[in-house]
């Protein structure tokens, strides 16, 4: 049942309280107003039936003194003409004998005694019923000088009283249902005023929740503040301001009412005319409330846009910053499942980022996680102490890589750690850098100490060198001691040019540059080797740039790297190949590059990071120094250039203009670099 | 409320009820009969007792009927006015008893009364032209005796412009002193004592006593023509035997408006035959029988 109520529309459920009230008090007002007005009525009518006995009463003490029958009898008669409820009436004096009466067919033998006045002369009333009526029966004394001298009796008519209650229950119950039909009419409209201005703020409400804020539930008012008090304040937020009530405004500069700025303050505007005159009643409040949270909700709806344009924007960046990141990036929540991993991430595992995130750390496999990587990721949000390290891998074609792997803990606002991001750099590059300036610290270190004992042992070595040619020139050439003496002095001097070479290469030698050509350089080189190489059947076929570069330089110290490079080249040929030389300037850059590229038999990879270290040599024991690209790498560093190798070398700078020969190896090719002027490598 | 049962069904004529003998007692209707009852009626009930013969007051209307039913028999016992006493002398009345004011004189005087704002009556000449309002045409000190007066001073009834007679039955000179108190009329005449009766009323500073008549006899008994001398000198008896000084008669005789019944004959009241036959020689006044109608009319209009 109160399921049924409360699923009734509010109208019905308004028009049947209200009905239900008005029912109720109409029936209850009639009944109580048809029972008091029934009982006044009565009451009236026996008061009336009393005044009316006693009246006569008073009026016949004369006639009774002076035993006027006639009068007596004019007297009750008078009674029934002027009041029709009179029953009946008759006088009895003290003797009880019957002076006069009304009835016309002799009089009812039992009614005088029916009620007789007791000796306290006190008025009696009593219900006569006669069978076929019933009369209220009235007795009052007659009295003279305080005695009683006899009573008058009157009868009213009940059924008469009756016929009048009747008619006034009728009236009343006609007025009753007239009123009813009346308030229910009433009660129906204003139920239906009400429900329908409910019902516009219901839709309006909905229109809101749809989004259509535009819409304005009251109407404009009735007469606006500025022209109320004559304003002229025109920077005032209310001036002009037909959208929103100045109550509805905080700001307002208006100082009759609104002296309290703060806040709205509407007992202030309860006494203020532009309220009085514009505001409603509390629907119409709700309505201008409505209106004010639309225009707050516009208003918020706006800022709310702009923040979430901006949202996505800084979205968008963050996305493209997380995307782009060569690093591979993965977000993991506390129970270690993805939660967000970026391209780089899915790449390098193979996978597409949907079959990634929601995924357990470990069933994601990687060449990065390891057995304790869950234990890692644990560790972290236990103790939320960042994680870094790093890895060296070693992927499926062979190579190896260096990562940096990083993992910090995120926490939420209570410094609580819910995740961990992890970062995985690909620091290879960093590693070989780190590992060329070790390996050039270890040069440099060896070099100094090189150059020190090549210094300290330069003297006794030209010692041994002078004393074994003296020594020769006593002893015959043919002889053992001259034979061992030329041992002697062959190995002095290539101790000597060992020792040349360490100096050369921790530049304790002094280097003189001067602006030189650095196509002459090269070109000197070539002339005084060309012959040389020709009975070896190796073809030096030079491409030098046109522009004939001028650069800074020691000539010397440089043509003695050309003829390393290509004493190595030849070397690396043996017989039939070429070696193609080839320099281009670039004016823009400011630099000058060299490339010595041969057809021999090239270098391994694995040794091709070696070569430049001091005395490394794939030649056999007593063919080289293993200082040659040393020094060389020593000259050109000190020229502020740089000196790379490439094997195999690559085919447009080994075949540029060269006819492949029968040995054509993979080859390999020199760079050097050098700056133009002395600038680049001070 | 109680419900009595009354079966209308049984019905019985009914006979006019006839009073039984006595002898009948009437006070001449100065007042109304309650008045005349109150007052009367325990020294009725007192002479029944005391006589051992019953007695019956009955209520004339008007002084002429008691007169007449003096006449006619049917009063054995008046108690009256002297001058009413008079014409019932010319009946065959006589009077055997006479009652004394409260005051104790056995004697009572009339009253010219006036509005004590009216400015236009100071002397008594100055009633003439004037209207006069008098309790009744029988009455003693509401009317002959003021009349008396005026012609003592020389003033005649139709030297007043008007001459009422406050209507009746009862309350007359009540509404004499009120006709003048309303200033319906100009002068009023009334008994002595009467004024007391109207202090509740009116108020008595408003009114002015303009003149006072000479004294004439009080009340009078009579018994009728032709009465039972022993009986009445029983009556008499038993009224003479009421005194002051018995706390039960004194009840009675206050309530009588008296203070004690004393023999009276009647040459007593010659001195009230004097003043009638005054007034009938004036030919210009005719009070007997000659009632005005219209001006006690006019009075009960004004009331």
């Amino acid at each position: 049942m109160l399921n049924k109520v409360n699923s009734m529309r509010f109208r019905t459920k308004l028009n049947a309280g209200m009905s239900l009230i008005i029912i109720s008090l109409s029936v209850m007002l009639a009944v109580v107003v048809t029972n008091i007005a029934a009982n006044s009525l009565i009451h009236e009518t026996k008061r009336r039936g009393q005044v009316l006995a006693d009246n006569i009463a008073l009026r016949t003490t004369s006639s009774m003194l002076s035993g006027d029958l006639l009068q007596m009898k004019e007297m009750v008669d008078e009674l029934r003409t002027v009041d029709s409820d009179v029953a009946y009436a008759f006088l009895i004096n003290s003797s009880g004998q019957i002076l006069a009466h009304t009835f016309t067919n002799g009089f009812p033998v039992d009614l005088k005694h029916a009620n007789m006045i007791t000796k306290e002369a006190a008025p009696s009333i009593k219900l006569i019923d006669t069978g076929s009526d019933k009369f209220y029966d009235f007795a009052a004394p007659v009295t003279a000088g305080g005695l009683v001298i006899g009573q008058a009796r009157l009868g009213l008519s009940r059924s008469q009283v009756q016929v009048v209650v009747n008619g006034l229950i009728l009236t009343i119950s006609l007025v009753t249902a007239i009123t009813l039909i009346i308030s229910l009419a009433i009660s129906t409209q204003f139920a239906h005023r009400i429900t329908y201005r409910l019902g516009m703020l219901g839709q309006y409400a909905e229109s809101i929740v749809r989004g259509e804020l535009n819409l304005n539930q009251t109407s404009g008012l009735n007469r606006n503040c500025w022209e109320v008090y004559n304003c002229e304040q025109r920077e005032c937020p209310a001036y002009g301001n037909t959208d929103r009530r100045c109550w509805q405004l905080g700001d307002t500069l208006c100082t009759n009412y609104c002296s309290n700025k703060s806040a709205r303050d509407l007992n202030n505007c309860e006494e203020c005319p532009v309220f009085a005159k514009n505001s409603g009643d509390e629907i119409h409040e709700l309505a201008e409330t409505f209106d004010v949270m639309s225009l707050s909700l516009r208003g918020h709806i706006a800022e709310l846009e702009e923040a979430k344009n901006d949202l996505t924007k800084q979205q968008e960046i963050l996305r493209t910053i997380f995307e782009s990141s060569p690093d591979q990036l993965s977000l993991i929540d506390k129970n270690g499942t993805y939660v967000s991993v970026n391209q780089a991430f899915a790449s390098f595992v193979d996978k597409s980022k949907e079959e990634i995130i929601g995924k357990r750390e470990y069933e994601v496999s990687s060449l990065l996680n390891t057995a304790d990587t869950l234990k890692e990721t644990k560790q972290i949000l236990r103790t939320g102490k960042p994680v870094n390290r790093e890895v060296r891998i070693v992927l499926e074609d062979g190579s190896r890589k260096w990562f940096n792997i990083l993992k910090v803990p995120v926490h939420d606002e209570h410094k609580k750690s819910i995740g961990v991001l992890g970062t995985a750099r690909d620091i290879t590059n960093v590693k070989d850098y780190q590992n060329q300036l070790i390996h050039s610290q270890k040069l440099e270190s060896i070099g100094k100490l090189a150059g020190g004992v090549a210094h300290e042992i330069n003297t006794p070595l030209g010692i041994i060198l002078g004393y074994a040619q003296l020594l020769q020139e006593d002893f015959p050439d043919d002889g053992q001691v001259h034979k061992d003496l030329v041992v002697v002095e062959k190995q002095a001097k290539f101790c000597r040019k060992i020792v040349a070479d360490l100096l050369d290469f921790s530049h304790q030698t002094k280097s003189q540059k001067k602006e030189m050509c650095f196509n002459n350089s090269i070109m000197e080189v070539v002339q005084l080797v060309r012959h040389a190489f020709k009975l070896e059947n190796v073809e030096i076929i030079p491409n030098l740039d046109d522009r004939l570069p001028i650069i800074y330089g020691n000539p010397e110290q440089l043509k003695q790297v050309w003829m390393n490079l290509m004493s190595n080249a030849i070397e690396a040929i043996g017989h039939n190949g070429v070696i193609n030389i080839r320099t281009e300037l670039d004016i823009n850059e400011g630099i000058i590059s060299v490339w010595f590229t041969d057809s021999g038999t090239g270098i391994a990879t694995n040794d091709i990071d070696s070569i430049f270290d001091p005395f490394f040599s794939t030649k056999p024991v007593g063919k080289g120094t293993g200082l040659g690209l040393s020094v060389s790498f020593g000259i050109i560093q000190d020229h502020g250039g740089t000196i790379s190798a490439t094997s195999p070398a690559p085919k447009q700078l080994l075949e540029d203009g060269a006819t492949r020969t029968e040995n054509w190896g993979p080859g390999t090719s020199f760079k050097v670099v050098l700056p133009l002027d002395e600038m680049g490598y001070e | 409320m109680p419900v009595v049962k009354v079966d209308f069904s049984k019905r019985e004529s009914v006979k006019v009820p006839v009073p039984e003998p006595a002898i009948t007692y009437a006070y001449l209707p100065q007042y109304s009969h309650e008045v005349s009852y109150a007052r009367h009626n325990q020294l009725i009930q007192y002479i029944a007792k005391e006589t051992g013969m019953p007695m019956r007051q009955v209520f004339p209307d008007t002084f002429a009927e008691h007169i007449r039913m003096v006449e006619r028999g049917e009063i054995d016992i008046s108690f009256s006015n002297p001058v009413v006493y008079v014409q019932l002398a010319r009946l065959g009345s006589s009077a055997f008893a006479r009652i004394k004011e409260p005051d104790g004189r056995p004697a009572f005087r009339g009253q010219i009364i006036v509005h004590a704002q009216n400015k236009a009556i100071n002397t008594l000449d100055d009633v003439i032209g004037k209207r006069w309002i008098a309790v009744d045409p029988y009455s003693a000190g509401g009317y002959v005796y003021a009349l008396g007066y005026f012609l003592d001073h020389n003033i005649h009834a139709d030297d007043f412009r008007e001459i009422a007679f406050a209507p009746g039955p009862g309350g007359k000179q009540e509404k004499a002193a009120l006709a003048v108190y309303a200033g319906k009329y100009d002068v009023a005449s009334v008994r002595e004592g009467a004024l007391d009766t109207v202090k509740d009323k009116i108020n008595l500073d408003q009114i002015r006593v303009l003149a006072v008549t000479p004294e004439y006899p009080g009340w009078v008994y009579s018994a009728r023509k032709g009465m039972d001398k022993e009986v009445v000198s029983k009556i008499a008896q038993a009224m003479f035997k009421l005194s002051m000084d018995n706390s039960d008669d004194a009840a009675i005789l206050r309530k009588a408006r008296t203070c004690g019944i004393i023999p009276a004959s009647d040459s007593d009241y010659d001195t009230v035959r004097t003043l009638i036959h005054k007034i009938d020689v004036d030919d210009k006044t005719s009070i007997l029988p000659a009632l005005p109608p219209k001006p006690a009319q006019r009075v009960k209009n004004a009331e």
